[in-house]
């Protein structure tokens, strides 16, 4: 698809985060738990004459999301009731914001610098879970599991500003990198649900409704521009409707048409009291803001002369941001960038961890840049030693000094082991000679295997050259 | 015979005089005795009281006794929660369902040493002014001064039970539009309503949140104040739950410099007889002390009963959504779709006026209607607020007849069409749809039928109403 023909895609999205709370959104009860059924009470199991307590750190983190996204803070709000009959909701009603959300009119900025305005941020429950057994089609009965019931999201809601599925996929990777910038969203275990709305210019919108992730939001939208745009081509129109997502073909099919859409009813949930914020907790919440990822980038290209890509890289991820900082007190601003962008999130992303799936801490990490810079390691031992780390925990000092890969190798031991394997190989040397450039490389090899990798291989090879040379 | 009042009968508890044991049995073998002549119990708690009992009678052989309602039976409107006794509401769609909780008044009377006697009949989920709009397979209650004439509603089996009972006994009911004071009146006893979240509503089945308060009723205002000062106060569970501190409700300084505004409109929409009544009882006050003026509230008599049921209405339909079939209650066997399901249970569970509610409470909060009822309704609340504040500007206490007319005869009350019934509400529903505290004491009687008089006050002023109540009753003995 060229950049042209794109330009008739409009697509807005609605995303449903979980947040990272401990308890639920009206009650006590925990927001995970490991048997189906074991953390609900009467408030999330919806028994009459049951009655929802605001979580307040619930509403921390409404209110970080909706400053992180620029967004104007309704001080005064209310709670809603959405009324509709399904068996995932324990009341039957569900408690969310409908006329005043707590933020609203705010942006986000792309990769591109493109500014994708947000219309709303409020705050709602989750409904229980359905639980199919043996799948959707095979089972034959439908359980219900209520740890979910009353677990906090928020639901951010663009305007239609986004004009490719690209698009809408590099917001979702900036929203996550705020969230996760905030601790309020639990990428591994939290879930990303989102509904988002395709149209091609002059014709109806569609729906695709309830996608969880963002590959799968980007594959449904991708889908969807193509249908539509073949239904076009046919001459047929396009109808209002909504159209559910398969993850495992990447289409979607009609769930239901415009005018069979629910019509909610919404009221003022009585079983809560309007809100009123004042402005020093206002003030608190938005002094515990973090710098987030766009600032951090900027502040990387400029205090630390860094390109922007690796300070775009270094800055994606809170964490790694922070270890950045940590290791270029006492380390080199261009080793500890290439170390942590190369070899770190190289490793990561090999093994699909997230960075937040391992238990790194910074004083290991430093302590092997540090090794690293004083060339008591060579750069293939510290990748090792960075593997074993991430992988199985091992301290690097540790694996490095056990393993005995300490560089304490002088320049006569590695004169020594070039001379050994000089000797010991002289059919290679002979080919070298002729212009084998591979007989030189199996050359350093064996150096490396008698100096325990030690040395440099630049360096071994460096030597190697100048002593056959001299030959 | 007049009952011991509750604070001399749990002196002579304390005293060892009465066996709170026998006394219980004695009050349990009456309710079985009345009950299939009056309907005023759905359920009798039979097992759970006499344990109670037992605890209490322990207690005080070893002096460890303490409480304000030591043993003192009290009876539960079936919309309160009481941990493990089926609680149904009145609907039939609540079959068996026994709560896994107490409700936050039950917790607060029980510390007190009260005995839980069993669930009092109402109109479903409180839907009526004459408990004759009990769910499917619920009796109607019978008014216990005339059988053919309702008890009022919806908290008519506990209005009925304090009129009919000889022992010392008070009544935990709940009002919504009138629901306390109305049967209070019909039976000739104390109805007292707080300010809306003065009393939790934590483990009250709900009617229509933003109005529901759970209050009290007693043969006297000593008994109804002592219960209701009991079960005051705030609570974390409910979040409309009033910070403020709770105020004793004690007998005060009376009508000594009170200044009470008779409203105008609520006499005039009354009938005569009943009228008369009232005023008798108003010019008791001026002669106890107090000041008398008329004052009128036009906005409230004029939209206060529209504005009440569709708001009440819109909420109740979103209260009732949960029941279903599916986690409590009435179960039927697994068939069709989940809306199949659903429709079947909520069609066979439901009473006839729940439907009408469900039906009229939708459709008022339905897109393209919302704003013109639902919408409209909620912003006339807040006139009809204003308009009671710029009047308590000038008066302490406003007085008016509780109901504009006696307990009707059954047959009376089936010829009413709804919109008639609902007029009925005209005289409490003002101070319900602005959460005043209000009560309603007996001020005469109409061939022998009880007359109610009913005194409101501005938001936690509950003292002035009791203090206030407290010589009038005095006065009309």
């Amino acid at each position: 698809m060229t950049q042209d023909a794109e330009k008739d895609i409009i697509i807005g999205l609605e995303c449903h985060v979980q947040l990272d709370t401990e308890s639920k959104l009206f009650c006590g009860c925990p927001t995970t738990a490991d048997e189906p059924n074991s953390a609900c009470c009467e408030v999330c199991l919806g028994f009459p004459g049951s009655r929802p307590v605001l979580n307040k750190k619930a509403l921390d983190y409404a209110l970080k999301v909706s400053m992180a996204l620029n967004c104007e803070i309704n001080k005064e709000f209310f709670f809603s009731r959405k009324t509709y009959f399904y068996p995932d909701m324990s009341k039957n009603f569900q408690i969310t914001q409908y006329e005043i959300p707590v933020g609203k009119n705010g942006y986000l900025t792309l990769s591109s610098g493109k500014k994708i305005k947000i219309e709303r941020v409020h705050i709602e429950e989750d409904p229980a879970a359905l639980v199919h057994e043996s799948g959707m089609v095979m089972s034959k009965q439908t359980l219900v599991d209520y740890n979910r019931s009353g677990v906090p999201l928020v639901e951010i809601v663009t305007a239609p500003d986004m004009q490719s599925p690209q698009e809408a996929r590099d917001f979702l990777d900036q929203l996550t990198t705020v969230l996760q910038y905030l601790g309020v969203f639990d990428e591994k275990d939290g879930t990303l649900k989102i509904d988002s709305n395709l149209s091609i210019k002059g014709n109806e919108r569609v729906e695709v409704k309830n996608v969880t992730g963002k590959k799968g939001v980007e594959k449904a939208l991708a889908f969807e521009a193509v249908r539509q745009k073949g239904v076009i081509l046919k001459g047929e129109t396009i109808s209002r409707e909504t159209r559910a997502f398969n993850e495992q073909t990447f289409t979607t099919r009609a769930l239901r048409s415009k005018e069979t859409e629910a019509d909610y009813g919404y009221i003022f949930e009585p079983d809560l009291p309007a809100f009123e914020l004042g402005e020093k907790y206002l003030n608190s919440i938005k002094q515990g803001l973090p710098e987030l990822h766009d600032a951090k980038a900027k502040r990387f290209v400029q205090q630390y002369s860094l390109d922007e890509y690796t300070a775009g890289v270094l800055s994606r991820n809170s964490s790694l941001g922070g270890i950045f900082e940590e290791a270029v007190k006492s380390v080199d601003v261009g080793l500890a960038a290439k170390f942590l962008t190369r070899e770190l999130l190289g490793i990561l992303n090999y093994n699909n961890l997230s960075f937040e799936a391992t238990e790194i801490k910074v004083e290991e990490l430093v302590g092997l840049m540090q090794m690293l810079e004083k060339g008591d390691v060579s750069e293939k031992n510290a990748k090792q030693a960075l593997i074993k780390y991430i992988l199985e925990g091992v301290s690097p000092s540790k694996f490095i000094e056990e393993q005995g890969l300490k560089k304490d190798l002088d320049e006569t031991g590695l004169q020594k082991a070039i001379e050994t394997v000089l000797d010991e190989n002289r059919p290679a040397v002979a080919d070298f000679k002729k212009g084998e450039e591979k007989s030189l490389h199996f050359l350093v090899g064996k150096v490396m295997q008698a100096t325990k990798g030690k040395a440099d291989a630049r360096d071994i090879q460096k030597k190697l050259k100048e002593k056959i040379e001299a030959e | 015979m007049d009952a011991t009042s509750i604070a001399d009968f749990v002196k002579q508890v304390v005293m060892g005089k009465i066996s709170v044991v026998q006394h219980t049995e004695q009050v349990l073998s009456e309710i079985e005795s009345t009950n299939s002549e009056f309907n005023h119990f759905n359920l009798l708690a039979r097992d759970l009281a006499l344990q109670q009992a037992k605890e209490i009678d322990a207690e005080i052989k070893t002096g460890r006794h303490k409480g304000k309602l030591l043993g003192v039976p009290i009876s539960v409107k079936d919309c309160i929660c009481v941990k493990g006794i089926e609680s149904r509401a009145g609907s039939k769609i609540l079959s068996g369902y026994k709560p896994t909780f107490n409700a936050t008044v039950i917790k607060k009377a029980r510390s007190e040493g009260a005995i839980i006697v069993g669930k009092t009949l109402q109109d479903e989920f409180g839907f009526g002014t004459f408990s004759t709009n009990t769910g499917v397979d619920f009796p109607t209650p019978l008014n216990p001064l005339d059988k053919s004439r309702s008890c009022g509603g919806s908290s008519g089996g506990s209005a009925g039970f304090t009129a009919l009972t000889e022992f010392t006994h008070a009544g935990l009911a709940e009002s919504t539009g009138g629901s306390i004071a109305c049967p209070a009146a019909f039976c000739g006893v104390v109805g007292f309503t707080p300010t809306y979240g003065r009393v939790s509503r934590y483990g009250l089945m709900d009617y229509a949140s933003s109005l529901d308060k759970i209050g009290t009723m007693g043969k006297t205002v000593a008994d109804a104040s002592l219960l209701l000062e009991i079960i005051s106060g705030h609570d974390s569970n409910d979040s409309t739950s009033l910070p403020e501190p709770v105020t004793s409700l004690d007998e005060g300084k009376g009508e000594a410099g009170l200044k009470v505004g008779i409203v105008k409109e609520l006499f005039e929409k009354s009938d005569e007889a009943v009228r008369k009544e009232c005023e008798k009882a108003v010019s008791e006050m001026e002669k106890l002390g107090a000041s008398v003026k008329e004052v009128s509230l036009p906005l409230n008599s004029e939209y206060g009963v529209a504005a009440y049921y569709l708001l009440s209405m819109s909420e109740a339909s979103t209260n009732l959504a949960k029941f279903c079939g599916m986690r409590y209650g009435l179960h039927g066997k697994l068939e069709g779709s989940f809306n199949e399901y659903f429709s079947k249970i909520r069609s066979e569970g439901f009473g006839k006026e729940a439907k009408r509610r469900i039906l009229l409470g939708t459709f008022a909060r339905m897109s393209g209607f919302r704003d013109a009822y639902y919408l409209r309704a909620a912003k006339t609340r807040t006139k009809l607020i204003n308009e009671f504040k710029e009047v308590f500007k000038e008066v302490d206490v406003l007085a008016h007849p509780t109901m504009p007319v006696v307990a009707p005869k059954f047959s009376e009350i089936k010829k009413l069409s709804p919109m008639q019934n609902y007029a009925m509400d005209l005289c409490t529903v003002p101070a319900s749809l602005a959460g005043l505290p209000h009560i309603s004491l007996n001020a005469g009687a109409v061939k022998k039928m009880p007359v109610g008089l009913m005194l409101t006050a501005d938001h936690l002023q509950e003292q002035k109403l009791s203090s206030a109540a407290f010589s009038l009753e005095g006065a009309l003995k």
